[in-house]
């Protein structure tokens, strides 16, 4: 595996977006503490594309979800965009979630009874725009994703990439600047993965999205700018 | 697209169970329904009571009689304009033992004066007082049994000996739906005459001018040195203090009533958990992308409340062409003694619709409140 730094890519930026510093996080398995993050330091450059490889319970899922705000650490400070989130209460965190991260799940979760653009349109729903205004954007966040001819199918009537797409459109829809992927081509086949991760390449260089990215798919890390790999709560 | 439209929407994951959900509740609310408007049913006559007629009774109890004198009595008392009698007779077709009618023994002269609503041809009525063994009856009855004018009628009675004749003179039409199309009269000379308690009346109604109920008063007052004391109500509160003697049905079928709803509910409450637990990684991703617990609490009960308000309507559909033209009808024509008239009234409609609503809220407070408090990243965690 190569250095984090030596691996980026032109169209990665330096300046950091995301900055952890001395980041422990402790779960409880009843009266027992497992320390599953333990002092982790860690920067993101804004319009990165990385990768967070390592073995099952290395704590890759943990500091995705610090990083996007779904989690509290035990101890340290989580700081995106110039904002200390690892002190934000609750609904101020879920607004800063709605507006600064797009989510990318392995198993797409979609809503199967809403069409491709009803399921992108969900995020919007929270904001103060038009009934029009959000078709108008959910049906441009489908169009860049390549599916604007499958606007009103229900994921049942999507391939799995196709459904994939459908979840990057529904991230995007808000326009954040980070991207967090857990696993996003674990339920793919090799075709589907590589149109997903070329998507995800394209979102990166040409939106200047950042993005960050759970695998445990050399292959899918290989379209990452930086590569970091975790091991029992630790960046080695 | 809104939330509302997106807990509406979330009907359709699993039509089957949601088609089944909204047939329990409709059941539920055609159930309910019946039960109200029997109650309701049961006080119409009550409600439909002529305000100005006046009914004395034995101030002991009803099933006692008065002397037939108290009649005159009564017909001489300031405020009273015209007063009749009558006394149960309990009267059964023999070869109709199970058929219920309401059959009375009444004074000829002044029945049809008291009460307006029973109208009869002059002829019928002529023939009526001159035929000692005549009877009136409602066509209902007549249509059941097949009586004709003319017809000589045997009846039986549960609380009197023998077989007793009777001529059918003629038929009342009511002027209003209340009135009981069931009813015989027959005169009260003749049941005297075979009767064993000699010149007594079960019960004298009065025409009143003025306050009824002073009237009454003045009535009871009247009898209060004599041997046998009264009570004077107002027509409404003598059908009330009759049904009274009911009231332990009512309350029964009010506990059924509430049996009924908790039922509803639990079949709305059952739907809406199982629905709940298998959206868990969904509110996850919900809550992921910036939704709140409040928005999860409005999506699960605005889901509770879709399925509680069709069931509501289809129950509603269905409980005017079951309960009130079906079960309704047969009331009425069979036995309309008890049920004037068995309609759905709209508050009851209402009520049905509104429960319905309100128990899917409840039934659905506790999921919802288990949604909103799910974590996150423990909600993800069942995403898979």
């Amino acid at each position: 595996m190569m250095d984090a730094t030596a691996q980026q890519k032109p169209g990665a930026a330096a300046a950091p977006l995301v900055s952890l510093r001395a980041i422990k996080k402790t779960y409880w398995r009843g009266k027992e503490p497992v320390p599953v993050l333990d002092g982790l330091d860690l920067e993101v450059p804004a319009g990165s594309f990385e990768a967070l490889m390592g073995p099952s319970g290395s704590g890759k899922s943990t500091l995705l979800h610090l990083i996007a705000g779904l989690d509290r650490p035990t101890a340290g400070e989580v700081v995106v965009g110039g904002k200390t989130i690892s002190t934000m209460g609750e609904s101020e965190l879920a607004r800063w979630r709605a507006a600064t991260i797009g989510f990318i799940f392995q198993s797409f979760n979609l809503i199967p009874v809403l069409t491709a653009q009803q399921n992108v349109e969900l995020p919007l729903l929270l904001t103060k725009l038009s009934s029009a205004d959000r078709k108008k954007r959910a049906q441009t966040a489908l169009r860049i994703v390549g599916l604007e001819d499958r606007l009103h199918h229900f994921p049942r009537q999507l391939s799995g990439g196709q459904e994939q797409r459908v979840a990057i459109a529904r991230a995007i829809v808000n326009d954040p600047q980070i991207l967090v992927a857990d696993e996003p081509t674990g339920d793919l086949d090799r075709q589907s993965a590589d149109d997903v991760l070329t998507l995800m390449t394209r979102l990166n260089q040409e939106l200047g999205k950042t993005i960050l990215m759970v695998t445990h798919d050399p292959a899918a890390a290989e379209r990452a700018s930086i590569r970091r790999r975790l091991d029992k709560g630790v960046l080695v | 697209m809104s939330l509302l439209r997106l807990a509406a929407t979330n009907l359709r994951r699993n039509l089957l169970r949601s088609l089944l959900t909204i047939a329990g509740v409709s059941v539920a609310v055609v159930t309910f329904l019946m039960l109200r408007t029997v109650i309701w049913a049961w006080n119409a006559a009550a409600d439909e009571a002529v305000p100005d007629r006046v009914v004395t009774r034995h101030k002991v109890t009803f099933i006692m009689t008065l002397p037939h004198r108290y009649l005159d009595d009564i017909r001489q008392t300031a405020g009273v304009r015209e007063a009749t009698a009558a006394n149960w007779f309990g009267g059964k077709e023999p070869n109709h033992p199970n058929e219920f009618f309401q059959a009375l023994a009444v004074d000829p002269e002044t029945w049809f004066t008291v009460y307006p609503e029973m109208v009869i041809p002059e002829e019928d009525l002529a023939d009526w007082k001159t035929d000692r063994q005549g009877m009136i009856t409602g066509d209902v009855i007549a249509g059941k049994f097949g009586w004709k004018k003319g017809d000589t009628v045997t009846l039986e009675s549960n609380i009197f000996e023998g077989e007793w004749q009777f001529h059918v003179s003629g038929f009342y039409t009511p002027t209003k739906r209340s009135v009981d199309r069931n009813t015989v009269m027959f005169h009260w000379a003749y049941f005297n005459e075979q009767s064993p308690g000699k010149e007594q009346v079960g019960w004298i109604i009065s025409r009143t001018q003025g306050d009824p109920n002073e009237v009454g008063r003045r009535i009871d007052r009247m009898f209060d040195e004599r041997d046998i004391q009264t009570v004077s109500q107002d027509e409404a509160t003598f059908q009330r203090s009759w049904l009274a003697g009911f009231s332990a049905i009512i309350y029964a079928i009010n506990i059924v009533s509430v049996v009924i709803l908790l039922i509803m509910m639990m079949i709305l409450g059952n739907t809406v958990a199982m629905g709940v637990r298998e959206r868990i990684p969904e509110y996850g991703v919900l809550r992921a992308i910036g939704f709140l617990p409040r928005h999860l609490v409005a999506l699960v009960v605005g889901e509770a409340v879709v399925l509680g308000l069709l069931g509501g309507l289809l129950g509603l559909g269905l409980a005017y062409p079951i309960v009130q033209e079906g079960i309704g009808r047969w009331l009425e024509e069979n036995v309309q003694g008890f049920f004037p008239y068995f309609d759905i009234s709209p508050g009851n409609a209402v009520l049905a619709v509104l429960l319905a609503i309100g128990l899917a809220v409840l039934a659905s407070a506790l999921p919802a409140l288990q949604a909103s408090r799910l974590g996150v990243v423990d909600a993800l965690r069942r995403v898979g």
